[in-house]
C-alpha cells in the first residue's frame, strides 16, 4: 500500500514519508534514529563508464527523491561490492545476477531495470572485427579478456559454455585476464591485446550508439539467451526496512520524474521494476554447471 | 673574365654593382652564420625538451607500472600504457611494450605488433642498446626509449617505448625555410636599398665624369651654379674646385695660344730671316755677276757666265719662294700630298740645319699623289723636321723617310739627340693630347704637331728614343675616296 501510494507520490516530502514509515514501524524510536543515516548505495562497473555527471544525477535524484543524504558507494570489482553489501555496509547495490545468485539467501532484490521493456539481457562473445571466427569452438588457444569473475555476462555465460563441453576457461584459452569493466573488454579486443572477449550484451549496445568507433573494432559472434538483467539488491534482513524501501521507491519512481528520465536516459534504460528472484534461476543454473565441472 | 686593377671583375667595377654585391655576400653570410646558430640552438633545445619529456614518461610509467609488472597483470599494464597515451601526447609515443626480467611481453599499446606472453624480437631489442634512457635517431625520425623496472633492487622488467620526432624535424625544417625566405627577402630589399642608395650617392660623381669627359674631348665647360647648389656640401666643394680647375685651364689655353701667335709671328721672322739669309747669297754672287756684266761685258764668256750665275741665283731664289707659297699659302682647297712637298721640306729646313752643321738625308717612296691633305702633313712634318735639327747634336744628321704602307702614310724622322723625356714621350703619343701645349719651356712646335694629328686623327709613334737619337712616325690613314670628296 505504501509502495502504492509512494508511487502515486513520488514527490512525497521527507518528513510524510517519515511520518507514514512510523506507522508501520514496531520500534518507532528505533526507526527514527536511524532516519538520520545517509543512505549509502553501492554501484558496480556494469555502468557504462564512472561518469561524473551521471553520478552526480543519480545522487541528486536519489537525495531529492529519498529525502535523505545519499552516498555513492564504487569500488573496483563486483567482489567488492558484494562484501560490502553482506557485512551491512552499504543500504543497496547495484550487482549483477550470479553474486545475487551466489548470495540468494542473504539477498534480496529491491528493484530491477528494464532494458528495451524488458528486465532482461544477454552475454556477447567478441572477437577482433577483422578475425574470423563464427563460434566459442573457434576460440580455442586465445587469450580471452573476461570482466569480472563474478559477472554473470562477463565470465559465467562463457565458463558455463565450455562447462557445457566438459571444459573449464583457464584449460580451453591460452590465458584469461579480467579488465574489471565491460568497457574495457571491448577496448582489449578491439585493441588486438586480447583474441576475444566476454561482455555484457546491454554494455556493448549502448556503446555501439555512443562510442562506435569503440565496438566498430569489434564483431559479435554469438548472444546468449536472455537472462535477468543485474539488479539492485540489499541485505534480505533489511529489505524491507524504510532506509532500503525509500531506494525501492526512488528507483521505481524513476521514469516518472523529470530527473530520474533523465538519469535513466544517460543509462540507456527504460526504468525499474520489482520482478521475483525467479528471473535469476537460469542463472542460477549456469552457476552450478560450472561448480559441477570444479567439485 | 677579365679583372680590373682592383681586382674586381671588370663588369662589377661600378661601385653602384660593388656596394650592392658586398651588402649581399655579408647578408648571406650574416645570415647564414645566424641560421645556424639559431638552429643548433632550437636542436639542442628541443633535444633537452624531448629529454626531459621522455624521463617525465617514463617515470611516470615506472612508478604505475611496477606493481602490475609485478603481478604480470596483462590488462593493467596495457590500459596504464593505453591512458598514458592521452596523458603523454606531447612525445608523439607510436608504441610502448613492457616486458617481464626474461624480455617476454606483457604488454603493448601495440598488441597486434607485440602479443602478450611472446618474447621480445632481437631485432627490436637491438635498437635499445644504447647506454641513455633516451637515443634519437633522426633517420628514423624516432626517439628510443627504454628504462628498467626495478623493485626491491631487483629487475622485474623493462619499458620499450618509442617516441615519433617526425614532428621536431618539421618544426626545424620549417624554421629553416622560414629564416632561408626572411634572408633572401632582406637581403634582396637591402641590396636594392643599397643599389639605389649608392646610384644616388654616386649621381654627382657620374656629372662630375661627364664633364670631365668632355674635357677630353677639348670642350671645357663648367658645371652650372644651379647644379652646384643641388649637391651635398662635399660635392659642391668638389664642383667648385672643378669649375675654378676648368677656369684656370681656360685661361691657360687662352695663354697658350697667345703664345702659339707669338711663336708663329717668332718663325715667320725665323723664316724670313732664312730667307733673307737664303737670298743673300745669291744676291752677292748675282752683284758679282751683274757687276762682270758691267765691266766686262763684252766677253762673250764673261757674259754667258755671269747670266748663268744670275739665272743660276734667281732660279734658287724662285725655288725658295716658290716652296714658300706652297707652305704658306692659306684659302686653298685641300689637295693631295706629293714628294714634291716632302722634298720643299728640305729646303724649309736647310737654313736650321747649316746653322747647327746638320746633315740632311731624305728618302721619299712616294708614287704620284698620296690621299692625305698636303697642308698640314707638311706642316706637322715641317714642324717634327725643326724639332729634329733643334735637339740634334752639331755636326749630326736630320733625316725624313716616307713611304705609304697598308692604306696608311707613314714619316719617319730621326734626329740624333739625346732622347726624349718620358713626359714628353707620354705627351706625343697620347691621344687627344693637342688639346693643351705640354709645358712653357717645351715651345709650341710639339703642341702644333700633335694639333694636327687630332684633327688628322693621325698618331705619332716614337720607334726608338735614346742616346744614339731619336726616331718618331707621324702616321695618317689614307682617306677614302668618298672622304675625300665630302
Amino acid at each position: 500500500m505504501d509502495l502504492l501510494v509512494l508511487r502515486r507520490r513520488p514527490g512525497l516530502s521527507r518528513r510524510a514519508l517519515l511520518a507514514l514509515a512510523a506507522c508501520f514501524c514496531p520500534f518507532p524510536a528505533v526507526n527514527a534514529a536511524r532516519a538520520d543515516e545517509p543512505l549509502r548505495f553501492g554501484l558496480t562497473p556494469v555502468f557504462l563508464t564512472n561518469d561524473i555527471e551521471l553520478l552526480s544525477k543519480l545522487k541528486t535524484y536519489l537525495s531529492r527523491q529519498t529525502g535523505r543524504e545519499v552516498h555513492l558507494v564504487q569500488r573496483r570489482t563486483y567482489e567488492e561490492i558484494t562484501t560490502l553489501l553482506l557485512s551491512g555496509q552499504l543500504t543497496a547495490a547495484w550487482i549483477c545476477g550470479y553474486p545475487l545468485v551466489q548470495y540468494q539467501e542473504q539477498l534480496a532484490l529491491v528493484a530491477v531495470p528494464l532494458w528495451n521493456g524488458q528486465p532482461l539481457y544477454s552475454s556477447y562473445l567478441i572477437v577482433p572485427a577483422g578475425r574470423a571466427a563464427s563460434g566459442i569452438d573457434d576460440l580455442k588457444g586465445d587469450l580471452h579478456a573476461f570482466s569480472d569473475p563474478n559477472s554473470n555476462s562477463g565470465y559465467l555465460v562463457t565458463a558455463a559454455l565450455l562447462a557445457e563441453r566438459k571444459l573449464k576457461p583457464e584449460d580451453f584459452f591460452q590465458q584469461t585476464i579480467f579488465t574489471y569493466g565491460h568497457r574495457n573488454v571491448v577496448r582489449a579486443v578491439a585493441s588486438g591485446l586480447a583474441r576475444s572477449g566476454s561482455v555484457d550484451g546491454y554494455v556493448w549496445e549502448v556503446m555501439a550508439s555512443l562510442e562506435p568507433g569503440l565496438t566498430s573494432g569489434t564483431r559479435v559472434i554469438r548472444k546468449s539467451e536472455l537472462l535477468g538483467f543485474p539488479p539492485v539488491a540489499s541485505l534480505a534482513s533489511q529489505n524491507r526496512d524504510i532506509s532500503v524501501e525509500l531506494i525501492r521507491h526512488a528507483l521505481l519512481a524513476m521514469k516518472d520524474d523529470p530527473d530520474g528520465r533523465e538519469v535513466l536516459g544517460m543509462l540507456r534504460l527504460d526504468g525499474f521494476a520489482e520482478e521475483p528472484p525467479s528471473l535469476f534461476d537460469p542463472i542460477a543454473g549456469k552457476m552450478r554447471l560450472v561448480r559441477s565441472l570444479t567439485q | 673574365m677579365s679583372y680590373g686593377m682592383t681586382g674586381w671583375p671588370k663588369a662589377m667595377s661600378s661601385f653602384a654593382v660593388r656596394v650592392p654585391v658586398v651588402v649581399a655576400l655579408l647578408m648571406i653570410a650574416i645570415s647564414t652564420a645566424v641560421s645556424l646558430r639559431a638552429l643548433s640552438r632550437l636542436e639542442e633545445t628541443q633535444q633537452r625538451n624531448l629529454q626531459l619529456l621522455s624521463a617525465a614518461y617514463l617515470d611516470g610509467l615506472s612508478a604505475s607500472l611496477i606493481p602490475s609488472v609485478e603481478r604480470e597483470d596483462v590488462w593493467e599494464v596495457f590500459d596504464t600504457l593505453d591512458r598514458s597515451r592521452e596523458r603523454y601526447k606531447g612525445l608523439n609515443v607510436r608504441w610502448a611494450t613492457v616486458t617481464n626480467a626474461e624480455n617476454r611481453t606483457i604488454a603493448s599499446s601495440a598488441p597486434n605488433d607485440f602479443p602478450p606472453l611472446d618474447t621480445m624480437p632481437a631485432g627490436t631489442l637491438a635498437l635499445f642498446s644504447g647506454s641513455s634512457d633516451t637515443q634519437l635517431d633522426e633517420t628514423k625520425a624516432e626517439a628510443r626509449m627504454m628504462r628498467p623496472l626495478i623493485y626491491q633492487d631487483r629487475e622485474i622488467g623493462r619499458i620499450y617505448a618509442i617516441a615519433d620526432i617526425s614532428a621536431l624535424m618539421q618544426e626545424r625544417s620549417d624554421i629553416l625555410r622560414e629564416l632561408i625566405i626572411t634572408n633572401i627577402v632582406l637581403t634582396v630589399l637591402l641590396v636594392a636599398f643599397g643599389s639605389f642608395s649608392m646610384r644616388h650617392m654616386l649621381k654627382p660623381v657620374a656629372t662630375l665624369s661627364s664633364y670631365l669627359a668632355r674635357s677630353g674631348e677639348g670642350n671645357l665647360t663648367t658645371i652650372p651654379d644651379s647644379a652646384v647648389m643641388e649637391q651635398s656640401r662635399e660635392f659642391r666643394d668638389l664642383f667648385e674646385r672643378y669649375n675654378e680647375m676648368t677656369r684656370a685651364l681656360g685661361e691657360r689655353e687662352a695663354l697658350a695660344a697667345e703664345l702659339a701667335e707669338e711663336e708663329k709671328l717668332a718663325s715667320v721672322g725665323r723664316l724670313a730671316s732664312g730667307m733673307a739669309h737664303e737670298i743673300n747669297n745669291p744676291l752677292g754672287g748675282m752683284f758679282n755677276a751683274l757687276d762682270s756684266l758691267k765691266r766686262y761685258g763684252t766677253r762673250e764668256e764673261v757674259r754667258t757666265t755671269s747670266i748663268r750665275l744670275l739665272e743660276q741665283g734667281l732660279s734658287g731664289i724662285r725655288d725658295l719662294v716658290r716652296s714658300t707659297l706652297t707652305t704658306y699659302r692659306t684659302g686653298q682647297r685641300p689637295r693631295d700630298l706629293t714628294a714634291t712637298d716632302l722634298d720643299d721640306l728640305r729646303l724649309l729646313v736647310k737654313p736650321e740645319a747649316r746653322q747647327r752643321k746638320l746633315r740632311l738625308q731624305w728618302q721619299v717612296y712616294l708614287e704620284g699623289p698620296v690621299h692625305v691633305p698636303a697642308v698640314p702633313v707638311r706642316d706637322a712634318i715641317l714642324n717634327l723636321l725643326l724639332n729634329a735639327c733643334h735637339v740634334s747634336r752639331e755636326g749630326g744628321s736630320v733625316g725624313l723617310r716616307a713611304h705609304v704602307r697598308d692604306g696608311r702614310f707613314e714619316a719617319e724622322i730621326n734626329d740624333e739627340g739625346d732622347g726624349l723625356a718620358a713626359h714628353m714621350r707620354e705627351y706625343l703619343e697620347r691621344k687627344g693630347a693637342g688639346a693643351a701645349p705640354l709645358d712653357r719651356r717645351s715651345g709650341l712646335g710639339l703642341w702644333i704637331v700633335k694639333r694636327h694629328c687630332d684633327e688628322l686623327q693621325a698618331r705619332l709613334e716614337v720607334v726608338q728614343s735614346g742616346k744614339s737619337g731619336t726616331v718618331l712616325r707621324f702616321v695618317i690613314p689614307l682617306m677614302e675616296e668618298a672622304g675625300r670628296a665630302a
